[in-house]
């Protein structure tokens, strides 16, 4: 049971900065963070931001979802998470574990891509399933503006 | 030999040029920590990275929760008992070694006083224990001006014994264990936590310079505890209250803490929130034990007794009944209303004496009222708990002699509220006995149509705030409860009649009786035969 494959899914609402700059800083150390902590523990899956939630996929070994989600829970860039799923999967639907933009805005779109290309995130992987496709939904509901 | 003293007496050169004293220090196989005054530390050898997780810039509260602040402020070379984290032992040489920084010498204690040990912390979680906080609390107290104010924050996690007993100990632990890792994760590197019981905690911040900050400290908690847990793939949901008492003066650690919990059952009256200390709670609490020790006294003395207020057959205009009502006279302070007294005397258990004397003494005054005429009763949801209302019921009516179909008992919504079924099972017993029921304050509560449904009760009172308002609102639902209870065959009563026009409405809605002030005001069990005198 303990060493079983899950998927979690969930999503939230971000805390971060408002102004443009600050908050492509945040997404940058939390890019670093979250990837060194993911490839130790064996996590894949797919980060989803923009300016207004995260939506998050993490597919592993139980403990250590149930690790990551508890760092996340602990977590005060974000509040009111919702968790979407926590099922026993067969296999990974995720190759690896990236981060990506995901969104109407232009600007970030494109303030972003990097992030996305050099983390290897692959937004055709959110066809992948019912879940998946539901995340990616929700985040573009949940899409705020910059203030500035 | 500890290790200033090592690189000290190290004169050689040769020493430098082969190794670097961080080297050196990395070597040793015990932790070795500069700690800046204020606890961050500065410098940490491998040992104290591999066996504590220390790390430069962090605070050495988080590795040691019960550090005291004395051993960085008085370095004296004298040798502490320190507890990390995970429960560990360890005996802490401190030394300064330049202005405001002092090394930190830490051997494992493997046998260590063991005794000690556990007596600082609590097993399960590895935060402190009472006993800990408590000598924690009069230290920094005891430190007066020189410290700046503290909040204690007093925690109690709503909804815990659920996950006990639906998902057993195993996972309860797991959980308080995570708690505690939030907990960590939501204060300050200075600030002590401590849990003193179940599923209590307590958290003593420092630098509490405002209120807002202590404020700040008890919502994050709020949010953070509050957030979904998940423990061998449950998804658990608690939710934490939080009483605040922040120091205003030199006050003692006991009164602090017990400020912190009246906050914190005042914040559990919500649950999920936090609440800060006001100096009004106290002459709440004080009030309140005051009735709590009248009310036992009320009890043993039979300081109450019943007025009776008639209710009219709309129909027929005879009084069909009357209803008891309790009445408090205290020697000295006179008349108490029950909406002071029955919550106490629920909270505390006296209700079920209070309810079995009012049960017993309604039925011998109404067993000389004329003909058919009723006592009505009412009970409260604790008496159905205390599973003795079918007997209190059985024997007052033998005991007086009153036939059982006069006597009705009232009871509310919230009676229905726990356990249902098992009240249901006696409600139907008292039936059996020939008592008629009925639903009181109709329209105040949940008014759940499904409680109708769930027993066949003989009436339904309608609230008196429906029929005091004369507005198109309360019409439509004073029709629309009386077409129910005329449509299932139940009497309406409808209450707090005081006018002439409101009594014509209440007619014309199909009410089948009427109570208030219009047909008569409460009288005492000695003005009864008068009143009937008069009605001829």
């Amino acid at each position: 049971m303990k060493n079983s494959m899950f998927r979690l899914a969930y999503y939230s609402h971000n805390h971060l900065p408002d102004d443009a700059a600050t908050f492509a800083v945040s997404i940058q150390e939390l890019l670093e963070k979250s990837r060194a902590n993911n490839l130790r523990d064996g996590i894949t899956g797919a980060l989803l931001f923009n300016k207004g939630c995260f939506a998050q996929v993490l597919e592993g070994s139980l403990d250590k979802v149930e690790a990551a989600f508890e760092r996340i829970q602990q977590d005060e860039r974000h509040g009111d998470v919702s968790l979407l799923a926590l099922d026993p999967i067969e296999q990974r639907s995720f190759p690896n574990w990236a981060m990506g933009f995901i969104g109407k805005s232009q600007k970030c779109a494109e303030r972003f891509s990097t992030i996305g290309t050099l983390s290897g995130f692959d937004p055709t992987a959110l066809n992948g399933g019912e879940i998946q496709s539901l995340l990616r939904d929700l985040a573009l509901e949940e899409e705020t503006a910059y203030q500035s | 030999m500890n290790a200033t003293m090592y690189l000290s007496q190290k004169p050689e050169a040769t020493a430098a040029d082969i190794l670097s004293y961080e080297q050196i220090l990395d070597v040793l196989p015990h932790p070795i920590l500069l700690v800046r005054f204020d606890g961050v530390i500065i410098y940490a050898n491998q040992a104290s990275q591999a066996m504590l997780e220390a790390v430069v810039g962090k605070d050495v509260y988080q590795l040691f929760p019960s550090f005291s602040p004395r051993i960085v402020t008085d370095a004296d070379h004298s040798t502490h008992l320190i507890v990390s984290k995970d429960g560990r032992s360890f005996e802490a040489t401190p030394e300064f070694v330049s202005d405001g920084i002092i090394l930190l010498d830490l051997r494992r204690l493997l046998n260590g006083p063991v005794g000690t040990a556990s007596r600082d912390r609590d097993e399960l979680t590895g935060l402190m224990n009472r006993q800990a906080l408590l000598s924690r609390m009069s230290r920094t107290l005891g430190q007066g001006g020189a410290c700046r104010p503290i909040a204690v924050h007093c925690l109690d996690l709503d909804r815990f014994k659920m996950v006990n007993d639906t998902l057993g100990h195993v996972v309860g632990d797991l959980l308080l264990k995570k708690v505690a890792g939030r907990l960590q994760s939501a204060c300050g590197g200075g600030d002590a936590i401590a849990r003193i019981g179940g599923d209590e905690f307590v958290i003593l911040q420092h630098d509490v310079t405002d209120e807002a900050t202590a404020a700040k400290l008890a919502s994050r908690i709020v949010d953070i505890v509050g957030r979904t847990y998940v423990i061998h793939s449950h998804t658990i949901n608690i939710g934490v209250s939080v009483g605040v008492a922040i120091e205003t003066e030199a006050s003692q650690a006991c009164n602090l803490l017990r400020n912190g919990e009246l906050a914190l059952s005042e914040a559990k009256t919500d649950r999920g929130r936090y609440c800060i200390f006001q100096p009004g709670m106290d002459t709440c609490l004080i009030q309140r034990r005051e009735i709590e020790v009248d009310l036992r006294r009320a009890v043993a003395l039979k300081q109450f007794k019943l007025n009776y207020q008639p209710f009219v057959d709309v129909l027929t205009n005879e009084v069909a009944g009357f209803e008891a009502l309790l009445r408090w006279e205290h020697p000295a302070k006179g008349f108490i209303p029950p909406l002071t007294f029955i919550p106490v005397a629920e909270e505390t258990g006296l209700i079920t004496k209070i309810g079995d004397w009012v049960m017993r003494t309604a039925c011998e005054e109404a067993v000389s009222w004329p003909g058919e005429v009723i006592v009505a009763v009412n009970v409260s949801p604790l008496q159905f708990r205390a599973h003795t209302l079918l007997q209190t019921v059985a024997s007052a009516l033998e005991r007086s002699g009153l036939p059982a179909h006069r006597l009705e008992i009232e009871i509310t919504e919230g009676a229905l509220l726990d356990d249902t079924e098992k009240v249901v099972q006696t409600l139907n017993a008292l039936r059996d006995l020939g008592v008629k029921i009925s639903m009181d304050d109709f329209g105040t509560g949940y008014s759940s149509l499904s409680y109708l449904q769930k027993f066949p009760f003989d009436k339904i009172k309608i609230d008196r705030s429906f029929v005091a308002v004369d507005s198109e609102d309360s019409a439509a639902i004073l029709k629309s409860i009386a077409t129910l209870g005329n449509s299932l065959g139940m009497a309406i009563t409808a209450e707090g009649v005081e006018t002439t026009e409101q009594l014509a409405r209440v007619r014309s809605e199909r009410c089948t009786h009427v109570q208030g002030y219009l047909t008569g005001r409460p009288m005492g069990a000695n003005q009864i035969p008068s009143f009937f005198t008069q009605l001829g």
